[in-house]
């Protein structure tokens, strides 16, 4: 199975060329076109009452489709915003996703919601987090560019901007400096991320969209 | 006439060289910049062709003006320079006779040998394909510019081939599509987000836009403000 992301970093899209017998699981709505032969079934996101939590706690859809080809076929996946896709492989690992983030994963990819915490929270990072384990590629995509970055020791995130980070990494919520600094800077609060691993951030984030039209709307 | 697609795809514009004499009729209010030398006639009508009043009324219907502006060279080599207003890409398409049925508001721009008129697709189209009622229906033969919001991609469809509603950008009449569920069972395909797809069968080039606003707007709506 062959899948390229196109048009990054504005507009990026997964176009995925399935050989016989392929399968990847996607986030429902994903779907922009397909081959007529490509076949997509609809199931729960894990358990009953864990699919519910994802739902209305991690703004994650219950349910998601797995698309699959019994010939060669192709498949095209989007998001609901512009912006742009990162492809990373799991060996065993983890990795952590903001709430719709999520495209596209290998069927040996497992979702799970997990508590992010009441400072991920206050960070505007969402009370809850996408957990993804297991082997296989993984595809998740953001509002804006994505870019990555190794860190050791700690790290200032703007708030809204973190996209998927380790679970070897912390997040902390600090103000951008003294009060006065903190509320007039327009940074106000920050992310304080600590620890040794990846980290992915967004160039742009939603909430400074609805912000800026908020105050261009009259 | 040369054409040349620039900062594609967020933030696509067209440029185009005209030689003297030559001449292209563009969407209403999609002209960036141009040189001195060409003259600009804004009327309901194609360029030299037929149409008027109710032509230009039927193209309000699809969501396209009801004037068109042709620009014509009255100097050698001048260049025009135009972009939709969204974001978004632009594609260009060579008809040799034939017709293309584009989105409502994508067509951008054609060269005189195009006829540019409106039509109906029919009742389930109208309300499900997530286009909107009347369609652009261009025939003729020469060169046809559209644009939309997203990344434009084109495939040749020789069968069948699925494309979810709103992702329409244009077809080929040789294509004909019926409004049909995205997998086999209708309740799994509303479950699965997908609901109704539209469905092309026939042979022919279909292009597609990668992403679409309305799933944009029900990101960004709920964050507004009430006015």
């Amino acid at each position: 199975m062959q899948v390229d992301i196109r048009n990054r970093p504005s507009f990026a899209n997964l176009h995925v060329q399935f050989e016989p017998g392929d399968k990847i699981i996607a986030e429902a709505g994903a779907m922009a076109t397909m081959s007529a032969n490509v076949e997509m079934k609809t199931r729960l996101n894990g358990g009953f009452f864990g699919a519910l939590a994802r739902r209305f706690l991690g703004n994650e859809s219950i349910f998601i489709n797995e698309f699959s080809a019994p010939s060669a076929g192709e498949l095209v996946l989007t998001q609901p915003f512009p912006g742009d896709m990162v492809c990373t492989e799991l060996r065993g690992n983890t990795l952590f996703l903001q709430p719709g983030a999520f495209i596209a994963c290998d069927p040996g990819v497992r979702m799970s919601l997990g508590w992010a915490g009441v400072r991920s929270w206050i960070a505007g990072e969402g009370l809850f987090r996408l957990k993804l384990t297991g082997t296989g590629r993984l595809w998740f995509g953001a509002y804006g560019a994505i870019f990555d970055r190794e860190i050791s020791g700690e790290h200032i995130v703007d708030s809204g901007h973190l996209v998927a980070y380790e679970p070897s990494i912390s997040i902390n919520v600090g103000m951008a400096g003294g009060i006065f600094t903190s509320f007039f800077s327009g940074e106000g609060l920050i992310t304080r991320v600590r620890g040794q691993g990846k980290i992915y951030m967004q160039s742009r984030s939603f909430d400074g969209l609805a912000a800026w039209t908020n105050a261009h709307l009259w | 006439m040369r054409h040349q697609m620039l900062c594609q795809p967020a933030a696509t514009a067209l440029r185009f060289e005209l030689d003297q004499g030559e001449s292209i009729t563009c969407e209403v209010g999609a002209m960036i910049a141009m040189s001195s030398g060409l003259t600009v006639e804004t009327t309901s009508k194609s360029k030299g062709g037929s149409g008027g009043i109710i032509k230009g009324l039927k193209r309000m219907f699809s969501g396209e003006s009801f004037f068109l502006n042709h620009f014509t060279a009255q100097q050698p080599s001048q260049s025009l320079l135009i972009g939709p207003t969204m974001l978004g890409d632009c594609v260009h398409h060579t008809m040799r006779g034939g017709t293309m049925i584009v989105q409502g508001s994508s067509w951008l721009a054609s060269t005189p040998g195009i006829d540019i008129d409106t039509t109906w697709q029919g009742f389930t189209s109208a309300i499900f394909s997530g286009e909107s009622m009347f369609w652009v229906k261009c025939s003729g033969s020469g060169q046809l510019y559209l644009s939309s919001y997203g990344a434009i991609h084109c495939v040749e469809v020789n069968g069948d081939y699925t494309i979810d509603t709103g992702h329409i950008v244009a077809f080929e009449d040789s294509l004909k599509f019926n409004i049909g569920k995205a997998s086999r069972s209708l309740i799994g395909s509303f479950l699965g987000g997908e609901g109704l797809v539209c469905k092309f069968h026939g042979q022919g080039k279909l292009y597609y836009q990668s992403h679409t606003l309305p799933s944009l707007g029900s990101l960004l709506g709920p964050k507004l403000k009430a006015k």
